[in-house]
């Protein structure tokens, strides 16, 4: 008998919005310690945690920061004494306190955040746009992108479940996308009590817990000595942490039915596909649809969702799209000066390709800026250029931009623009 | 100045009743005669075994601990310059959370965290703000050498006027650069929470055993609890560092720096200079290097000051509002 | 070629000393046509107060500044040196900058053939009794003089600077010699006195350098850590804090092992345990914890641990009770207390002995100057009887 015939792993069907579900899974989790500030899109997700500890739903700690990094701060020794913490912020709250999130990691310290994906200021923007969750890549955090309500819920059991295992014990961001899946309502389907508490433990920071029976000093200061040392046993943690994830999801996916395929990411249609798009979020929507009416008409394409950026499914993610003529890259961010002036997604997914013998071809589409809807026809658009790259035509610009108002495209001479 | 009523707590009634054990322990990277180490010996030894610290980066963080080892015998981590509120509020609710919860044992455990001039007086004052409006019992202790010590002096928003620090050096042109007057932290805090029981000042050199007995009465009135300490800095402030004690004792005599404790909103003055009196400021300022190059009128307009505080200020030393209230 | 000058100095209060004496010995080799660098050793910042700290000056005659500088810059330390300057002679105790480094020799790096250049009002003879026997021989050099302290913001300005200059040239002409210093120093109408101080310091260098050999000097016996492997220690950045400690007597107090802190120290508190009324000061206001309190109510001192900031002695209100003596008047870091309990009158003998008659102390000039005043010796009280256990 396995362990999914003895429990219900679905209890009930709700609407919830991507928040509302984030907020779900925190208090299936049991969470002890949550600090909220403000900011939108992320806050629904406090909002609710709220109400759900005013109604006894949940027994945790709820504390209004003073300010992100006080709020980051506040969950860091909270999680430092042993205790299941919860944050979240997106744009520039995140970037409040990325001082907090930087030594959260270092410190190893397996809290949780939400990332409610926003624009960065100025001016103060409110729609979708990775750069937020995307500064902290290099910082020694786990990182990853739900594209459902019902993926934001179980992400934040298994982002628990993995950031808490003793091998790894490192923070976990679960980002979504600001507006398009933080506020938008689905029906999903809330696990059972019982059955998460057998797939995420209670937490145990074991002989790191700062308490008074384990008299311990963290992070004395270190000259040069030490720093290489340490930095080379976060990198071991991020390596240990690559198993851990595929033992989560193939132990998730025993209690609760086959949700995931590989944990890394899904491919979609990608068997016999002659070029694929690789991207983030909720863009797997339209692309996705664009992937079925494309090859209506008998074009060999796929989609890459990748829903895992830190780790970097490296080794995965290479020999996947080794099989592919031509990858079509979707940033929903952006790199300014950074080669080819592209997007952080192309520069991750180019370096990983560069060992291979026979590379694909790789263009890579700037779209969806500032929470700018990505509609089906774009997608088409991106899947048209990225087989005629697969073909070797049209490879110049590697660049370009999805959506952006143009004058020369509305026949507006050079001489006359601004 | 009312007195205030006395509060059970578990006082150190002398010197020889002072208990022997450390919880900050020999061996760390202060300067000679650093009281600001002084400091954190009297607080873990006045708290005692069932302590959590956290630490604020500067002086004591960097000098404190050196890898791999460390002074101190009860837990302690490190925070960030900043967040010596916030650190206190996230260690004191996840220790609450789980003792509500079974998970570890129900006791009283102590919440301090401390912080320097910098990190608390300037960058942090949000976040402290932010923890002494916070259910918790906790105490943040603002170590206050008045100026960037670790960073090798540079002034903050704590630091006296007229001071010689690597930002504000004397100059062929401009003799003092440090013209902002200090802040007043703890009167500000102070004002500012009415629901914090608990505020005060404090000096480790003067009177013995006050800043011990502050601690622990801090500790003993619960809820969240602030200590601003007087701490000299034989490399800041530039003298001997056999001279720390003096120095502190002059800071108090001389009325700068004043000492109090606020009760339930009730002050009352360790050091009374009304009935005491004051030594000129001069005494205090001309033993420090870092004060060679002021003048007679540099000296006076500090002595000025200062009388202001302790002869205008309505509540002396603590709230810089002059006079009774006028009609609108 | 290069040289290597290793410049030990005593934090904040020879900062500017070291730095000024690196600064002119580039500027001089400079001027000699040679390539020249210096910088400090990065891992000693924040320097505290009379933590031992390093400078160093690189000078080359023939090779490039490009190759100097990938041989010697952006080094954390240096492996060997040509000449090893000592400012302050306590130093010569050997030297723990911070923990994970052990107390060092003082002429650990200094090469076959190079020289340790020590100002000092001590003999060779009494140096070598405290320094590290090396496998190779070296010079040993004294530049008769006392230590220059002073604080952060005040250079104290009484030539030490110009004297080891020439004392620089004197033990190795190959950096600078006597002639360039002193044409620097006589530079922008600077009173004669500074090069005519240097030249002399030169002079008397070149008379009180002697040969060491090989195997002259004491057997080390502080152990060197060798740092862990990245996979050899615990993860999360948490180390174990101090074990928990409170006995009463000499070491009966928790202590932080792994850094113990004492070649700080300058002078140490030396006590007459006859003349102490137990007012506990001391013991309270020690920043650093070094007072082991004892089963009859006296205070021992932590030699080991102290870092001889001299608060105690200034806290004391008994007069002489407590005085602050020049470090290099002591052999061990042996227990005073203990001493005192099996033979009160041999112990107070050497107290005084120790102390001596001319009762040195540093000056340590502030902005507006400070001194500690000699006090005239006191006479043995009778030994109080013992007191109940506390």
């Amino acid at each position: 008998m396995t362990l999914a015939e003895k429990t219900i792993a679905y209890e009930r069907e709700e609407l919830l919005t991507g928040c509302q579900a984030v907020a779900q899974a925190v208090r299936l989790a049991d969470v002890d310690v949550i600090a909220a500030y403000p900011i939108r899109p992320y806050t629904e997700v406090m909002d609710n945690l709220s109400r759900i500890i005013a109604d006894g739903q949940l027994d945790a700690e709820y504390i209004v920061a003073d300010s992100e990094h006080s709020q980051f701060e506040i969950v860091k020794h909270a999680s430092s004494v042993g205790a299941r913490a919860f944050a979240g912020s997106s744009g520039t709250g995140w970037m409040y306190g990325f001082e907090a999130l930087v030594v959260t990691a270092t410190d190893r310290l397996p809290v949780l955040f939400l990332v409610g994906n926003r624009a960065l200021d100025d001016p103060g923007a409110f729609g979708v746009e990775h750069n937020d969750a995307l500064a902290i890549r290099d910082m020694g955090w786990l990182l990853c992108w739900a594209t459902t309500a019902q993926e934001a819920l179980e992400h934040v059991l298994i982002g628990y479940r993995v950031a808490e295992d003793p091998r790894v014990r490192m923070p976990m961001a679960l980002a979504l996308d600001g507006a398009f899946l933080t506020h938008s309502q689905h029906m999903v389907r809330v696990p059972a009590a019982e059955t998460v508490r057998r797939f995420l433990p209670p937490f145990d920071l074991g002989d790191r817990r700062l308490h008074p029976d384990n008299p311990i000093s963290i992070a004395p200061q270190v000259n040069e000595d030490w720093v290489m040392e340490l930095r080379r046993q976060n990198w071991e943690a991020a390596r240990r942490a690559r198993r851990v994830i595929e033992q989560a999801y193939r132990e998730f996916n025993e209690l609760f039915g086959e949700r995931y395929g590989t944990p890394f990411f899904d491919e979609y249609m990608t068997d016999d596909a002659e070029v694929v798009l690789v991207g983030l979020g909720t863009v797997a929507m339209p692309a996705r649809t664009a992937v079925r009416r494309l090859r209506e008409h008998g074009h060999r394409v796929g989609y890459v969702n990748l829903r895992w950026f830190r780790p970097f499914p490296g080794p995965e993610l290479r020999a996947s799209l080794a099989r592919f003529r031509a990858v079509g890259v979707i940033d929903r961010d952006f790199a300014h000066g950074s080669p080819d002036d592209g997007g952080v997604l192309l520069h991750e997914v180019r370096s990983c390709l560069y060992p291979l013998p026979e590379r694909p071809q790789v263009l890579n589409f700037l779209t969806g800026l500032g929470g700018r809807d990505i509609s089906i026809d774009d997608v088409t658009s991106m899947y048209e250029q990225t087989l005629a790259a697969g073909r070797g035509r049209a490879l110049e610009p590697a660049v370009r931009w999805i959506g952006v108002r143009e004058e020369a495209a509305r026949g507006v001479p050079e001489e006359r623009r601004p | 100045m009312t007195q205030t009523s006395d509060l059970a707590f578990d006082r150190i009634a002398g010197v020889r009743k002072t208990p022997l054990e450390e919880f900050y322990a020999s061996g760390h990277r202060t300067c000679q005669g650093c009281e600001s180490a002084l400091v954190m010996r009297q607080f873990a030894k006045a708290s005692g075994p069932r302590t959590v610290v956290t630490g604020s980066t500067g002086c004591m963080y960097v000098a404190n601990t050196s890898y791999m080892t460390t002074p101190w015998v009860v837990p302690w981590m490190h925070t960030q310059l900043g967040a010596a509120g916030p650190s206190a509020i996230g260690m004191a609710a996840g220790l609450r959370a789980l003792m509500r919860k079974g998970r570890i044992a129900q006791e009283r455990i102590n919440v301090i965290s401390f912080c320097g001039d910098l990190g608390g007086g300037d960058m942090g004052l949000s976040g402290i703000s932010g923890a002494l409006q916070s259910p918790y019992d906790l105490l943040i202790i603002l170590y206050d050498n008045e100026s960037a010590a670790n960073t090798d002096i540079q002034a903050t928003g704590l630091t006296t006027y007229g001071a010689q620090t690597t930002f504000t050096p004397p100059g062929k042109v401009h003799r003092v650069m440090q013209r902002r007057w200090k802040k007043n932290v703890a009167g500000m805090l102070a004002v500012g929470h009415p629901t914090c029981r608990y505020v005060a000042t404090a000096c480790s050199a003067y009177p013995p055993l006050d800043f011990l007995n502050k601690v622990r009465k801090a500790l003993a009135v619960g809820g969240p609890t602030f200590i601003h300490t007087f701490d000299p800095c034989p490399k800041g402030w530039d003298y001997h560092p056999s001279y720390s004690h003096e120095l502190g004792e002059l800071g108090i005599k001389c009325g700068i720096f004043p000492l109090y404790e606020i009760v339930d909103g009730r002050v009352s003055y360790t050091y009374d200079p009304k009935k005491k009196g004051r030594i000129p400021v001069r005494e205090y300022l001309e033993k420090q290097g870092r004060f060679a190059h002021l003048i007679d009128e540099d000296v006076a307009y500090i002595q000025r000051r200062v009388d202001a505080m302790w002869e205008e200020w309505e509540i002396p030393g603590v709230a810089p509002l002059k006079g009774g209230l006028r009609p609108a | 070629m290069i040289k290597r000058v290793e410049i030990n100095y005593r934090g904040i209060y020879q900062k500017t000393l070291a730095r000024r004496i690196g600064s002119d010995l580039v500027l001089i080799a400079s001027r000699l046509g040679k390539v020249a660098f210096s910088n400090g050793r990065y891992s000693d910042a924040p320097e505290r107060d009379g933590i031992p700290c390093k400078y160093f000056v690189f000078v080359s005659p023939d090779l490039p500044e490009e190759e100097l500088e990938a041989e010697c810059g952006a080094k954390l330390d240096i492996d060997v040196a040509d000449v090893s300057i000592v400012l302050d002679d306590t130093m010569v105790k050997g030297v723990e900058p911070w923990a994970w480094h052990g107390v060092r020799p003082i002429n650990e790096k200094v090469s076959a053939d190079g020289c340790l250049l020590v100002v000092t009002r001590r003999e060779p003879t009494q140096l070598l009794a405290f320094i590290a026997a090396k496998p190779h021989p070296y010079r040993l050099a004294t530049l008769e003089g006392d230590a220059s302290l002073s604080g952060l913001w005040v250079f104290k300005d009484d030539l030490t600077h110009e004297r080891v200059l020439g004392a620089v040239a004197a033990v190795d002409p190959g950096i600078v010699t006597i002639d360039a210093v002193a044409d620097y120093l006589a530079d922008e109408g600077r009173e004669p006195r500074r090069a005519e101080a240097a030249r002399t310091a030169h002079a008397a260098t070149v008379q009180r350098i002697r040969p060491v050999a090989p195997d002259a000097g004491i057997s080390w016996t502080y152990a060197i850590p060798e740092l862990p492997a990245w996979d050899a220690f615990g993860e999360g950045v948490a180390v174990p804090g101090v074990e928990r400690r409170s006995e009463l007597g000499p070491g009966g107090q928790a202590r932080n092992a792994g850094f113990p802190r004492g070649t700080t120290k300058t002078e140490r508190p030396v006590v007459r345990f006859d003349l102490c009324t137990r007012c506990t000061l001391c013991w309270l206001e020690c920043p650093d914890g070094c007072f082991d309190p004892t089963a009859d109510e006296y205070y021992d001192v932590a030699y080991a641990y102290c870092t001889g900031c001299g608060k105690c002695a200034a806290v004391c209100p008994v007069k002489e009770c407590i005085v602050m003596v020049d470090e290099l008047r002591f052999e061990d870091t042996a227990s005073p207390w203990a001493a005192y309990r099996r033979d009160p009158a041999a112990y107070l003998a050497w107290a005084e002995g120790k102390k001596g008659p001319e009762r040195r102390s540093y000056a340590h000039i502030t902005g507006t100057g400070v001194e500690v005043r000699p006090a005239p010796a006191v006479r043995a009280r009778r030994t109080r009887k013992e007191v109940a256990t506390r």
